[in-house]
């Protein structure tokens, strides 16, 4: 579950004035009839390739810029930051490559039953801690349990929920979790409460990391602060909080080639100005790895593509209007159609967004090429025609009040203006825009009596179409009857029993063609057919890279480089 | 003496009563101190410490009378970030602030006090002129501009560390404070500048140095000893005082320059809005400038001796 409620950054006011231009261009063209994809000027800033599999030497220090994160031990890590240390430090039972495929880690093969419910992971033998201890299948139920205690206060253990026994464990009624079998220190056998045919993606997050039998508490900030991994680089002292965390390499390493880094330096920033400093940093060659403040996007890339330091990745996450389809007046597929046709995402994305994402025509991000379907939203253009056509015979007539919410703080001011701006202009909505604090905007958003649209954002937590499709539009994910609160993230109430059982029968399918096929399908109907959200533009991702250093250096699923491929030039 | 350092300690105490007062009242009468987030939640473990601490479940007065009490043990409350106390980050930070507020401040007066005799003593030359024309362009610009300035021209060339830099580069203390120092002494210096010329030329016209030099003295020793004792009052005020600031923290220059003060711990802890640390600077700051000023009263009577007496 990771809802995002930052967006870009502060975007300068030129833009603003950018895109009320752009804005009269693209209305005067109206006339043109809309809807030829190929005849609209390709926006934002396109991808690059992966970087170019090249034999490098060994050593070299890869040094980059951080905020400080929340936890580098896997009990409690969770934003990008403190996932790229932990995931560093500690090699779970499965790996993601950067682009979704998933690969041995400490387990060998895996392997589930019939009805997916109890899965098998054999370990790889002879792998150890960075102290020299072996790992077995204890120290990955040690590592569990220590997540999930009552005590914990771990904010991600909830990845561990699908386990059988975990609720009882959490609780404190239980003194281990029955689900997960250490018996055999060679295997692990998970049973899980509710069967996942695609459960060994979970296992990719850092929750469920092994730990040595000498761990120490989670509230001991000594080690929580210095842990104990089996991953391909180890900790060089202790985590010194607001100024960096240096790692070195783990010779032992086993689990895979070891790492041709030497070590990897993450200084940390303060979060205000991370992104700026971060490029300076490059610019004057202290980092080896940036990310760059909006505004300065056009200009690093002028600068650097030319070099081949330029990486433009579209990544996990989408940026999509929820809409109260429930309720009056987006309560017709057509009114939410309509609503969808009047925005120009070109024009906002070249003007006020500056080129730094790309316009969405689905929910499933391209990152899942082989779920992905372009143009799946029909209604993902600017065509002010049709959507006066299909406002007319929704009842979106002229007039009518739709409330669009967004939260403040996070950069989105400015384009949330101007999709008003668009409704009002092009369907002759009387909007009521209101910018609040994000908990306040789910609060809304979730309530009984919600109406109208709200910004919205979400990244996957494991590489699978699933979750964005189960989390967002199942009716099981609205947790809640019509007269209470949404507990859910399915803010939209959207429920539709062919897409529940297409969704289900998915995750019940072993065969991963058959389930993108499934995917593709329950797609179709929620984002094509039913319009149950209205998808924007996506999260895409801009690194600057010292690739005249450094060579293989890419960037993996959680937006951080791949530390254990990178080699020196 | 005894008794003048007595009362005015005494009103420094009642300032400083009042001040922790407004800013307890600002920080704690109006919602939960802890309960904002930024980005990120609380963990409830360190709220529910933090709460604790501070005795937030107590009415208002008690609340204050904890407050106060933790202020005098140096129980500040536990950063959100760290978990780690208050008052650990405040003992790493001081002692860089206060080198280069101090460093700052030699900068400053030398460049201020040397320019300000130079242009009283010769009155209407080009130098005078010349310090009056580079005092107000140097107020006129603002420290941040200066920062940015000296980061983009000067960071990374011959001594001065670059920035920002990998956190296992170490420099020694001297090239780091060195432009930050020089970024805040510029706009004191131009202000210091203008006090000691005002001051001096008003001195050099009083009695007692036409009498010094009538009795023979050398001009070097009328201004040096006679003129400048006197016409140093004003600018040790304002040093004073901007010394006072300087220690509380220089929070723009000191994150331009990314230096681990206490103007960059509480830059950080507003961008994370962590209360706590941001409640412990600000006291912090306080109590820098009232005690300052304090000292500064102190040696203000001393150098004349007509304010201790009446």
């Amino acid at each position: 579950m990771t809802r995002s409620k930052a967006g870009l950054t502060a975007v300068a006011m030129t833009a603003v004035v950018g895109l009320v231009l752009t804005g009269c261009a693209q209305q005067s063209n109206q006339g043109v009839p809309g809807g030829d994809a190929a005849a609209q000027p390709a926006v934002g800033f396109p991808e690059t390739e992966d970087f170019p599999e090249t034999p490098g030497k060994p050593g070299g220090v890869f040094r980059l810029g951080i905020s400080e994160p929340t936890a580098i031990d896997p009990f409690n890590a969770q934003e990008s930051e403190g996932i790229g240390v932990t995931e560093a430090l500690f090699t779970g039972l499965v790996q993601v490559e950067p682009d979704g495929t998933v690969v041995p880690g400490a387990a060998t093969d895996w392997l589930a039953n019939a009805d997916c419910s109890v899965w098998t992971f054999n370990l790889a033998q002879g792998a150890t801690f960075h102290n020299g201890e072996p790992v077995d299948a204890a120290s990955f139920k040690r590592g569990w349990e220590r997540a999930a205690a009552p005590e914990s206060g771990s904010e991600v253990s909830y990845h561990l929920d699908v386990i059988q026994g975990y609720t009882e464990y959490q609780a404190g009624t239980a003194t281990e979790i029955t689900g997960v079998n250490a018996t055999n220190p060679a295997q692990i056998v998970v049973t899980l409460a509710k069967p996942d045919c695609e459960y060994e993606l979970r296992t990719n997050h850092p929750v469920y990391s092994p730990v040595p039998t000498v761990v120490g508490a989670t509230t001991d900030t000594a080690y929580t602060d210095a842990p104990i991994g089996n991953g391909p680089f180890k900790l060089d002292g202790p985590w010194q909080h607001d100024t960096g965390i240096k790692l070195a390499r783990f010779d032992e390493y086993s689990l895979g080639e070891p790492a041709y880094l030497d070590g990897a330096e993450f200084t940390i920033l303060p979060s205000a100005n991370a992104a700026q400093l971060e490029y300076d940093g490059f610019v004057n060659g202290q980092f080896d790895w940036a990310r760059m403040p909006p505004t300065l996007l056009k200009l690093a890339r002028e600068t650097y593509e030319p070099q081949g330091k330029w990486l433009s990745k579209i990544a996990n996450g989408m940026n999509y209007l929820t809409v109260a389809g429930t309720k009056a007046p987006m309560d017709s597929a057509d009114a939410r159609k309509a609503v969808s046709l009047a925005i120009d995402r070109n024009a906002i994305v070249q003007g006020v967004l500056q080129g730094s994402t790309t316009p969405a025509s689905s929910l499933v991000p391209s990152l899942f090429p082989d779920a992905y379907q372009k143009d799946v939203c029909g209604a993902c253009r600017y065509d002010v025609e049709e959507a006066k056509r299909l406002a007319a015979s929704a009842g979106l007539v002229p007039g009518t009040e739709l409330s669009f919410q967004f939260n403040t703080g996070g950069g989105h001011e400015e384009w949330t203006a101007a999709v008003r701006q668009q409704l009002e202009t092009n369907l002759g909505l009387k909007v009521s825009y209101t910018g609040l604090p994000f908990t306040d905007l789910l609060n809304n958003e979730g309530a009984p009596e919600a109406t109208g649209i709200f910004r919205s954002a979400w990244g996957a937590d494991y590489p699978t179409p699933g979750n964005f499709l189960i989390p967002l539009l199942a009716t099981s994910s609205i947790g809640a009857t019509p007269t209470e609160p949404v507990t859910g993230n399915n803010y939209g109430r959207y429920s539709n029993p062919e897409f529940d059982e297409l969704v289900l029968k998915a995750s019940a399918s072993q065969d991963e063609a058959e389930r993108n096929e499934l995917w593709k399908q329950a797609e179709k109907i929620a984002i094509g057919d039913d319009q149950a959200l209205i998808p924007l533009w996506v999260r895409q991702q801009f690194r600057l890279v010292a690739t005249d250093k450094f060579a293989n250096t890419n960037m993996n699923f959680n937006e951080n480089p791949t530390l254990e491929t990178i080699t020196l030039k | 003496m005894g008794k003048f350092i007595l009362r005015r300690a005494a009103q420094a105490l009642l300032v400083i009563i009042g001040a922790t007062l407004l800013v307890f009242l600002a920080n704690f009468a109006f919602g939960d101190p802890f309960g904002s987030t930024g980005d990120r939640q609380v963990p409830p473990a360190i709220a529910a410490a933090n709460r604790a601490a501070f005795g937030l479940d107590q009415p208002l007065p008690l609340q204050y009378l904890t407050y106060m009490g933790n202020l005098f043990t140096g129980d500040l409350g536990v950063d959100y970030n760290q978990n780690r106390p208050v008052i650990e980050l405040l003992i790493e930070t001081v002692p860089n602030t206060a080198r280069l507020a101090l460093v700052a401040i030699v900068i400053d007066i030398f460049i201020g006090v040397t320019a300000g005799i130079i242009a009283a003593v010769k009155r209407y030359s080009f130098a005078d002129v010349l310090v009056t024309v580079v005092s107000t362009l140097a107020i006129g610009i603002p420290t941040f501009v200066i920062g940015f300035v000296l980061v983009a021209t000067l960071s990374g060339v011959g001594p001065f560390p670059t920035v920002p830099r990998s956190f296992t580069v170490e420099v020694p203390w001297y090239t780091e404070v060195l432009l930050p120092a020089f970024a805040l002494a510029i706009v004191d210096a131009a202000f210091v500048a203008r006090l000691m010329r005002g001051s001096m030329l008003e001195v050099l016209r009083s009695d007692y140095i036409r009498t010094a030099r009538a009795k023979g003295l050398s001009e070097r020793k009328v201004i040096g000893k006679h003129a400048l004792r006197n016409s140093m009052i004003p600018v040790i005020t304002y040093i004073g005082v901007s010394l006072g600031g300087l220690l509380g923290g220089a929070i723009i220059t000191e994150g331009i320059f990314q230096y681990p003060g206490v103007g960059y711990l509480l830059f950080r802890a507003i961008g994370g809005n962590n209360a706590p640390v941001i409640t412990a600077v600000v006291i912090f700051s306080v109590l820098a400038i009232v005690v300052l000023s304090l000292i500064v009263d102190i040696l203000y009577a001393y150098l004349d001796p007509r304010i201790r007496l009446s």
